[in-house]
């Protein structure tokens, strides 16, 4: 802190014995100092206590009815947000669900497997058998006839290994 | 037609407590009370009519929504002058990022200028009568930038210490003690010069 801080300091009161002590003996010496202070001084106790007179150029009335309006429209819209809220979770509930349906049958369906494992589907209501082999790139998909036998319809190779060839 | 209380003797912690309770008549008689103070306060910060008046109705907004949180640490009248004083704050904040920096307050900003004001060496406010000083003061000012008015509005009309305006204006005691010290030597300089023209 500098000197003429220090100085402005004391006035103020925000300093401790201490620096109390140290700036009082510069300001006993030093004639610039003491000078400073005395400007300090006269501008602290020009302003305090002499703040302008201002009077709110409004009615009571008037200014109330606005701060009135706004209470009423914030606490309408604060009301109005936890219905909002429910709105998005009667929405929110059945989409995860749905999602989370969507994700159990879309793996269970052989369409991506993450351990190279041989996975092997039996969807219900079509009936028809899906297998796919990560190992051997290979999807083969089983139809039932109307006779219940399963049989292959549709098989798919890729990168067939280099002794199948 | 109910005639409207009449709360001329209830004091201010007994309609703080009936407005927490959320009597909005009680409220109002809080508003009333304290609606000049809070409306100086920001005009003072300001000095714009227009903004003043927005800005103190929305402190009112915000502490009928805050009522829950006064615990009665300071005088409601207090408690609503920090609520004012931040949202005219934010309001300058927001104003000086879109408007461009005049050289001075740059000047202002680097520090240095006040060390270079020759120290006025006559009181320049002696003789005069209250209503002539504050009228001059007022003056004077308008011409220091925000951030020099608010420093000089919170410690000598909130009287504030250094480390409480530091908080209140987001930056270090460092700064408010050099703002401080610029905003009273550049009053007295601009006081002087008023003397003088009074003078000529």
């Amino acid at each position: 802190m500098n000197t003429e801080l220090k100085l402005q300091a004391l006035l103020d009161g925000e300093l401790d014995a201490r620096e109390r002590r140290e700036v009082e003996g510069l300001l006993a010496q030093d004639v610039q100092s003491a000078v400073l202070m005395q400007e300090l001084k006269w501008m602290k106790a020009a302003v305090a206590g002499n703040e302008a007179e201002v009077k709110l150029p409004e009615t009571r009335e008037f200014y109330w009815s606005k701060i009135e309006r706004s209470i009423e429209t914030a606490e309408k819209q604060a009301a109005a947000a936890p219905a909002g809220r429910a709105w998005w979770l009667k929405l929110l509930y059945p989409a995860t669900g749905l999602a989370a349906m969507v994700a159990v049958m879309f793996v269970v369906s052989g369409g991506r497997t993450t351990d190279g494992a041989d996975t092997e589907s039996v969807p219900e209501d079509v009936n028809a058998i899906s297998f796919r082999s990560e190992a051997e790139a290979m999807s083969v998909v089983y139809v039932a006839d109307e006779n219940g036998t399963f049989n292959p319809v549709g098989q798919e190779t890729k990168n067939e290994p280099e002794a199948d060839k | 037609m109910p005639q409207p209380p009449d709360f001329t003797t209830t004091l201010d912690v007994q309609l703080v407590a009936s407005s927490q309770a959320g009597d909005m008549i009680a409220f109002e008689e809080l508003v009333a009370r304290h609606r000049d103070k809070i409306y100086a306060r920001a005009f003072t910060m300001m000095r714009n009519e227009e903004d003043a008046i927005d800005l103190s109705q929305e402190a009112w907004v915000k502490a009928w929504q805050r009522l829950k949180q006064f615990q009665g640490d300071s005088s409601f009248a207090t408690w609503m002058t920090r609520i004012v004083i931040n949202l005219c704050l934010d309001q300058l904040r927001r104003q000086k990022r879109t408007r461009a920096e005049s050289i001075e307050q740059l000047d202002e900003e680097l520090g240095g200028v006040e060390r270079q004001m020759p120290i006025v060496a006559s009181n320049p406010t002696e003789g005069l009568e209250r209503a002539e000083l504050r009228k001059r003061i007022d003056k004077a000012m308008i011409q220091l930038s925000y951030e020099h008015r608010t420093v000089l509005i919170l410690h000598e009309f909130e009287e504030m210490e250094y480390k409480q305006i530091a908080k209140v204006m987001n930056c270090s005691i460092g700064t408010v003690m050099s703002r401080l010290f610029y905003a009273r030597r550049r009053l007295a300089s601009l006081l002087q010069s008023l003397k003088k023209e009074q003078k000529s």
